[in-house]
């Protein structure tokens, strides 16, 4: 049958037997009358340890000999409290977990599973509100956030077709198929979504002109390579969502005529990409994916395709090259993807995150999405917040929202009370904002006027210990490894801004740096081909439009403000707080630099010291005697007391 | 063909060129490096090409912009000049530029190029690159030097063009990107037709053939 | 010639003959290239030169257009890894919190430098980035193991933990091999 209005009572037919059947197998998992333990199996809950909790719950039941299920999800992004664990027990509300070790797990099955207690001392909240135990919601890392991509991640199994259908999955694509493809694309163009993938192009128009393109065949890319080295929610919503992804995809292929898909995961992430494959098997069992969807005339089938490590192949052009075997470098545009695309034909790409947007518009409408946070940029957006804040992980939130909300409200602010110095968003292509930007509402136009990105969603907090002129190092560290070296600019000019921003780290700049810097910067930006070059001064034009006293610091006075730069600082040990005959640091030091002092206590040999700072940690609180200075020469030399003589 | 102006003249032009060759055609010098005529899909690598066209809000390199009826072009502003500028130096900040002892001297395209900007050849603005490539290479036919070469791709187009197959490849990446001809010498490969274009077709000194350097090699005791 | 170049005298090749099965199952299609590379990585450790230059003839294009490709990705490496691979992760979280001194602890215990391998093949260290638990920064992944907040005085259990387990191994081979002497 053809797919379209014609055909909508059929379509939706075979969609609710589906449903119908969905429901009845969840069902019968979830109407069991036995307790229910859910963990978080995505990347970050494994190496939080998640294996071996999920093992000790599953030894500790067979042990007790009772009857319960142990069952792995993905993640919710609580990164700060992983192992995560759900248990639902009957009679009690579903309580949350967090920071699960195994010890915690076996005191879990006989206190809880056995006796009744919950624990209290190890519950995070419950999942609803009840009168028994708090609920999460108290707390505004859960109640402030507005979750569409994000769900149902680390709420559903994401190795199970039939949960995400239980919870509305693929209802949106059977709505979908009822519809003209062009009044798909209509209803993504009043939706007002941009790509999530760090340029914010209005994903309506995109597909528009992939409508309207011409060629024998399209095809729809899924861009999950998520280069930034801070940012990993793509990963996230792969492990935990990936059929969401499928049904975007798949509304996609059917508005602009595609018959192939193709998700380009990069190379580091191997979960996901078995999630995703797990999760296209499953999809086109149920014919929600593969020829003849839903019983229509739409086919469209998905393959992955892994990356090889290269950051700019997240440049869609690149992608489009190391897809078809090539180098992965980019191309000048025009032509643009949409017209000629993979093998000169048309092809759309889309972010992980615009494409697991899609369901909830159509099935919610344009306007509601419209309604939702900034009215430039509506919709969600998503973070990944790390660094220096109590409360690390995944944020999605309204657009609009401020930096401060995000970073104080929803993650806590920065811990051991320690000042906040400045956020830097939007990873190699973004820029450092510091406290008097913290009003700025995230959406892609007041980010990029404020001189960040909102790029790919990277976010990392820094406090007064962070020195802004070496992230802007590391970054063009990044970005300068990862040029592509195809043009001129980012090849060369890349190199040059690192070498000199590695000198003033080193205490060797000079006078004239910063205009040759800030030269440079606006030259790349101008003349590089494509994004990468384009984009990656804007660590450094940021960190010296908002702490040039810092880069000052580090020129005139050979002085690191935050004490980071190692050339620039020194260790040494206060004799009036080292306790005498205490020698907490000695076995600390990775490379034995710290000796005994003709009166017992300790000292540093600054020949020898690699300034890791961890005799810092091990001198006990009480003396807290290790200090840390900038510039070195303010360290007090001691000299090592001769060996005696033997 | 269409009707535009570039730098107040009025010109004639044939849709299918690029705006350089236009330029170049009616005798307007436009620095570049990385583009040949016989190129459908130019890499727009060596970002020396640059022009402004009325409208558009940036300079383009314009070996990658078609000619329209009615374009105004501007090849001289401030902008371009400083781009071009910018990218010479760069080049030359990771080139080895000891022309004197260069097979290429008198016939460097870096050397025109820099003459026609006012640009020394050793730019004080940047400190030259510690570049770090294995010594000078040898393929049986011909030598190629990292150090002076420009990365424009000139050779591997020739090459490909040539024999269909392609000897020579850039292979590694980013500031570590070189010509590789890998595996040239397998049995199994196709080989390389001697033709030289390689060699001819560099803009610098980075490729030199064989015969010529015999002499000088065995002197150095090589 | 290079670093990244191929080792030509490599002593540890795989039979040609395994290779061969390897790329039997992939069609002669240039965009299988980079798949391929990656299956046989998956299985070798590495790409040697035959390898390359087999996938080369098998595709039907040249040894060098396979080397300029793989050459141009992180993911490939042209020397056998060690035994245990050790990642330092230097994403922008680990590198706020010093992941380039566990990065250098790595190096100075192992006295190689990143990218390297260790002359007896025991350890290669490689510096990674983000592999996205930022939470538990700074990160190390030592074979499949995660290990997080790491410190300096970390690296050398880890290492020690590899060696006390080696002499287990060749205590235990000994004693077997004496036993089944007598
Ligand atoms: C250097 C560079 C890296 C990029 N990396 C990514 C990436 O990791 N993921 C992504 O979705 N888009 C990335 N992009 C943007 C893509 O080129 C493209 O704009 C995007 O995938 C389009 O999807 P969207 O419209 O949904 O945002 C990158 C761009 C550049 C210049
Ligand atoms: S800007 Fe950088 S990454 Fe982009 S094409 Fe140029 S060299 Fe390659
Ligand atoms: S060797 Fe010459 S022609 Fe080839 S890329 Fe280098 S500079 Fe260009
Ligand atoms: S000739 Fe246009 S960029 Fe090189």
């Amino acid at each position: 049958m053809k797919a379209g209005p014609s055909n909508s009572d059929a379509i939706k037919e075979r969609f609710e037997t589906l449903k119908r059947d969905a429901l009845q197998r969840f069902g019968e998992i979830k109407g069991a009358e036995v307790p229910r333990i859910t963990i978080g199996m995505a990347t970050c809950g494994i190496a939080a340890g998640a294996v071996e909790t999920k093992a000790a719950f599953e030894k500790a039941i067979a042990q007790h000999n009772i009857d319960a299920r142990v069952e792995a999800t993905g993640c919710i992004g609580h990164c700060y409290a992983e192992p995560l664990v759900v248990i639902e027990n009957p009679g009690f509300p579903p309580i949350c977990y967090n920071n699960v070790t195994p010890g915690k797990a076996r005191a879990l099955v006989s206190s809880f599973l056995v006796d009744g207690d919950p624990l209290f001392e190890y519950v995070l909240g419950a999942l609803e509100e009840n009168d028994m135990i708090p609920s999460v919601r108290d707390f505004p890392r859960f109640s402030m956030e507005e979750r569409i991509v994000t769900a149902l991640s680390g709420r559903i199994d994401p190795e199970k077709i039939e949960n995400y259908i239980a919870e509305g999955g693929y209802e949106a694509l059977a709505k979908a198929l009822a519809l003209t493809p062009q009044e798909i694309v209509q209803e993504v163009q009043i939706s007002g979504l941009r790509g999530r993938g760090g340029a914010g192009f209005a994903t309506g128009r995109k597909w528009e002109f992939g409508l309207k393109a011409q060629g024998e065949s399209k095809t729809v890319i899924c861009n999950a390579d998520e280069g930034d080295p801070g940012a990993y929610m793509d990963r996230t919503i792969l492990e935990s969502n990936p059929h969401q992804l499928l049904e975007g995809m798949a509304i996609c292929a059917y508005a602009v005529g595609a018959e192939k898909g193709i998700v380009y995961v990069r190379a580091e992430y191997p979960l996901a990409v078995k999630m995703i494959r797990i999760a296209i098997e499953q999809a086109e069992a149920k014919g929600v994916l593969g020829s003849g969807i839903l019983g229509t005339d739409f086919s469209f089938s998905v393959s992955v395709f892994q990356g090889s490590g290269a950051f700019v192949c997240g440049e869609e052009t690149a992608l489009i090259q190391s897809i078809e075997g090539k180098r992965g470098m980019p191309q000048h545009r025009p032509p643009f993807p949409a017209l000629q695309g993979l093998w000169g034909l048309p092809t759309i790409i889309n972010n992980v995150k615009t494409l697991s947007t899609i369901p909830a518009i159509i099935k919610k409408g344009g306007e509601w999405h419209k309604q939702m946070g900034s009215p430039k940029s509506p919709g969600s957006a998503i973070f990944s917040v790390v660094g220096k804040v109590v409360h690390p992980g995944l944020v999605e939130i309204p657009t609009g929202t401020t930096l401060r909300t995000l970073v104080f409200d929803i993650c806590g602010g920065t811990p051991h009370r320690k000042a906040f110095k400045a956020v830097q968003i939007g990873g190699p292509s973004g820029g450092c904002l510091p406290e008097a930007f913290l009003d700025t509402p995230v959406d892609f136009d007041s980010l990029i006027e404020a001189g960040a990105m909102m790029g790919s969603g990277g976010m990392v907090v820094m406090d007064e210990n962070s020195c802004m002129v070496d992230v802007a190092r590391y970054f063009l560290d990044f970005t300068q490894k990862e040029s592509c070296g195809k043009c001129t600019f980012c090849r060369i000019g890349t190199r040059q801004l690192l070498n000199i921003l590695e000198r003033i780290t080193k205490g060797e700049g000079r006078e004239g740096d910063i205009e040759l810097l800030t030269t440079l910067c606006e030259e790349i930006k101008e003349g590089s081909l494509c994004g990468l070059g384009k984009t990656a001064p804007n660590p450094v034009l940021t960190s010296l439009k908002y702490f040039r006293d810092e880069y000052e610091a580090h020129i005139k006075e050979k002085r690191c403000p935050a004490g980071m730069c190692r050339a620039l600082t020194a260790f040494y040990i206060d004799l009036d707080r080292c306790a005498r005959g205490c020698d907490a640091c000695v076995g600390s030091c990775p490379v034995e630099a710290i000796f005994t002092t003709r009166d017992r206590k300790k000292a540093i040999d600054q020949t020898k010291c690699v300034k890791c700072g961890e005799c810092v940690a091990a001198c006990p609180p009480q003396y807290t005697a290790v200090k840390r200075v900038s510039p070195p020469h303010l360290a007090p030399r001691i000299e090592r007391p001769q060996e005696p003589q033997e | 063909m269409v009707k535009l102006t570039i730098d107040g003249k009025e010109v004639q032009a044939d849709e299918g060129k690029s705006l350089l060759e236009v330029c170049t055609d009616n005798g307007i010098f436009i620095p570049s490096l990385c583009f040949l005529k016989e190129m459908t899909n130019p890499p727009a690598s060596c970002r020396l090409c640059f022009v402004e066209v009325e409208g558009l809000p940036k300079p383009v390199p314009s070996c990658r912009q078609s000619p329209a009826e009615g374009m105004v072009v501007r090849t001289d502003t401030e902008l371009v000049r400083r781009l071009q500028r910018s990218a010479l130096q760069l080049l030359l900040s990771a080139h080895h530029v000891d022309c004197r002892n260069c097979h290429a001297n008198k016939r460097c395209a870096l050397q025109n190029i820099a003459k026609f900007l006012g640009v020394g050849l050793k730019p004080k603005r940047l400190e030259p690159l510690a570049m770090e490539f294995p010594q000078e290479r040898e393929h049986p036919n011909f030598i190629y030097d990292p150090y002076k070469c420009v990365l424009c791709g000139r050779c591997i187009f020739v090459c490909r063009k040539r024999t269909g197959y392609g000897v020579l490849t850039f292979a590694r990446r980013g500031i570590d990107t070189v010509v590789s001809w890998f595996g040239a010498d397998g049995p199994d490969s196709p080989p390389c037709d001697r033709c030289g274009e390689c060699v001819n077709a560099c803009p610098v000194g980075a490729l030199k053939s064989k015969e010529t350097v015999q002499a000088p090699m065995e002197a150095a005791g090589a | 010639m290079d670093a990244a170049r191929p080792n030509e005298n490599d002593d540890n090749v795989t039979p040609l003959k395994v290779l061969a099965a390897t790329l039997a199952p992939f069609d002669v299609k240039r965009e299988n290239l980079i798949p391929i590379l990656q299956t046989i990585q998956e299985k070798e450790g590495y790409l040697s030169p035959e390898a390359m230059k087999m996938v080369a003839k098998h595709l039907g294009v040249t040894a060098s257009e396979v080397y300029g490709v793989a050459s141009f990705y992180n993911q490939f490496r042209f020397h056998p890894p060690g035994k245990h691979q050790i990642k330092v992760c230097l994403g922008t979280a680990c590198h706020v919190v010093g992941g380039e001194i566990i990065l250098e602890n790595f190096e100075r215990k192992l006295g190689i430098k990143h990218g390297e391998t260790t002359p007896d093949r025991e350890f290669s260290v490689d510096r990674v980035a983000c592999v996205g638990c930022c939470a538990l920064a700074p990160v190390a992944i030592v074979d499949e193991t995660t290990h997080g907040h790491m410190a300096p005085s970390k690296v050398e259990g880890i290492l020690l933990g590899f060696q006390i387990e080696k002499e287990r191994k060749e205590r235990e081979k000994e004693q077997r091999e004496s036993g089944s002497q007598q």
